[in-house]
């Protein structure tokens, strides 16, 4: 599903790489968490998967697209099949939760007529059944970020990349967001998600993938955050 | 295509920059109006060049009796045998073309039809009044120079007017105005450019959290840049008919209005109006899109 060759990343002006001959594979359906501290290039990793950066070396492929072949005027469609869930959220406050997930499907021009069906069973499959009507600011952090979960899987992506989702959430809440998550995996989405959360990693046992200084420094399936080495 | 859902988006966008969007409005419909003042004067002055390019002629009149002028001085009317003379005399040059007398009854016609619209004129001259003339029509009408000459020296001729000389003058004016307004226009386009520059810059600034999410889930270039470029369309296209407005007074006021001063002899039409108006109607929203285009392209990475 995503498959990293070699791949290298510099940015502009500066000189050390933040990926480094990365080489990584993620199959259909699998769970992977991406950890290491801040600047190990987690987040570079993710935007080069959305074509929002391009390697400076190296071969990348997602959905079984070389996408450095794939044209620019390609790009939409890519992103189509990625889901995208972050830290800080990213709802627009003038609108709401209905709305706010109504808007990822308006804007690549789903008909009004599965929008209506299809956005009330993703609000209730994150689990904010009887609150489409709120705004972002009468919501909890928790529930915001649900509400990003159900933007991003509304249009049943292949991939859900989520970078630092419980970055701004209270580890009680945390967990909550977790099990939206596992249950957006079991319905078949290969779920990317790069965080510093030890305690969340360690709970699910899923596969770790760990970045120091732009390397793969482990790769270990049913891993855990900080220790085996 | 969600028609509906751009609409909105356009609506909000020019609600929270109406200050910017009204700059724009006003600055395309001054700038297309003067464009367009300008093309009404090149059609008007066009059209009178037309028709006066076949009627240019020097007119020699001829003393009347008690003629004021120095060349009649202690002399009467002219004779019979004189205007024979004269009239002789002229077509045996060589730059003349043909030479027509004009009588004294069809003289009050002339001018009677000239100055229609001013009736103090018309009642205070008399067919009397007028002075008869040869209406001498040149091969050429830059070579007038030698003609001038023998028929201002011939005797009995009070005075020689050269129509070329009196419409240089009036074409002159009508040149310059021209020019004004379209170097006013000019400034008044590029104004436009750089305000829709600011505008769209302001909106995507507005946007940027929209389209931000729009970029992330997958929304095409078109999807997410139509909305600015719809701002700037509209934008334009209610400057283009303010400054329709504006042209259709401007005919009515300026060039009808005109009539009363300068004998024109052509009107400047409705129909050429309607194709001045959708030019720079055109021209007023193309500028708008482009603009809008080219800033989008610099702040709004897709």
């Amino acid at each position: 599903m995503i498959h990293f060759d070699n791949v290298t990343k510099v940015y502009v002006n500066q000189n050390r790489p933040a990926l480094d001959h990365v080489s990584v594979d993620v199959d259909k359906g699998e769970f992977v968490f991406l950890v290491g501290p801040s600047g190990s290039g987690k987040s570079t990793f993710l935007r080069l998967v959305l074509k929002e950066e391009r390697p400076n070396s190296g071969a990348i492929h997602v959905a079984g697209k070389d996408l450095a072949r794939l044209s620019n005027f390609k790009v939409p469609h890519l992103r189509r099949r990625i889901g995208c869930v972050f830290q800080d959220f990213r709802l627009l406050p003038n609108k709401n939760v209905y709305e706010n997930v109504a808007f990822a499907l308006e804007v690549i021009g789903k008909p009004r007529r599965f929008i209506r069906k299809v956005v009330p069973e993703v609000v209730e499959l994150v689990g904010l059944e009887g609150k489409a009507h709120r705004m972002p600011d009468e919501l909890s952090g928790g529930e915001q970020q649900r509400v990003a979960m159900a933007r991003a899987f509304v249009n049943r992506p292949m991939i859900l990349l989520a970078d630092e989702p419980t970055g701004n959430i209270d580890p009680a809440t945390s967990i909550g967001i977790m099990k939206v998550l596992d249950r957006i995996n079991r319905t078949g989405t290969t779920v990317v998600m790069a965080t510093h959360d030890a305690a969340i990693v360690d709970s699910m046992r899923k596969r770790v993938v760990e970045l120091e200084d732009g390397k793969i420094v482990r790769d270990q399936s049913r891993g855990v955050y900080g220790q085996a080495y | 295509m969600r028609a509906n859902f751009i609409f909105s988006e356009v609506w909000i966008g020019l609600r929270r920059n109406l200050t910017m969007t009204i700059a724009v409005i006003v600055t395309v419909a001054i700038g297309m109006a003067l464009l367009g003042i300008g093309l009404m004067i090149n059609a008007q002055v066009g059209n009178m060049s037309n028709y006066w390019t076949d009627k240019v002629q020097l007119s020699a009149f001829l003393c009347k009796k008690n003629d004021p002028f120095e060349a009649c001085k202690g002399r009467g009317a002219v004779s019979a045998q004189e205007k024979q003379a004269l009239q002789a005399k002229i077509q045996s040059l060589p730059q003349v073309e043909r030479v027509d007398f004009e009588g004294q009854q069809r003289a009050y016609e002339n001018f009677k039809a000239a100055y229609s619209s001013n009736s103090v004129f018309l009642s205070a001259v008399k067919v009397e009044d007028m002075p008869e003339s040869f209406r001498v029509k040149l091969k050429d009408p830059n070579d007038y120079k030698a003609v001038f000459d023998v028929l201002s020296g011939s005797p009995g001729v009070s005075n020689v007017v050269n129509d070329q000389q009196l419409l240089d003058k009036f074409f002159g004016l009508m040149g310059k105005l021209r020019t004004a307004a379209l170097i006013v226009a000019l400034i008044q386009v590029f104004a436009a450019i750089l305000l829709i520059g600011n505008t769209v810059r302001l909106s995507a600034y507005n946007r940027r959290r929209e389209t931000g999410i729009m970029r992330l889930v997958g929304a095409s270039n078109l999807y997410i840049q139509l909305p600015f470029v719809m701002e700037g369309t509209i934008a334009g296209l209610v400057g283009g008919v303010i400054s329709a407005v504006m042209l259709m007074f401007a005919k009515i006021v300026l060039f009808d209005g005109m009539k009363q001063y300068f004998v024109l002899s052509t009107q400047l039409g409705w129909s050429e109006v309607a194709q001045v108006i959708t030019l720079t109607t055109v021209v007023g929203v193309l500028i708008c899109v482009l603009a809008s285009f080219v800033t989008l392209r610099r702040y709004l990475r897709v």
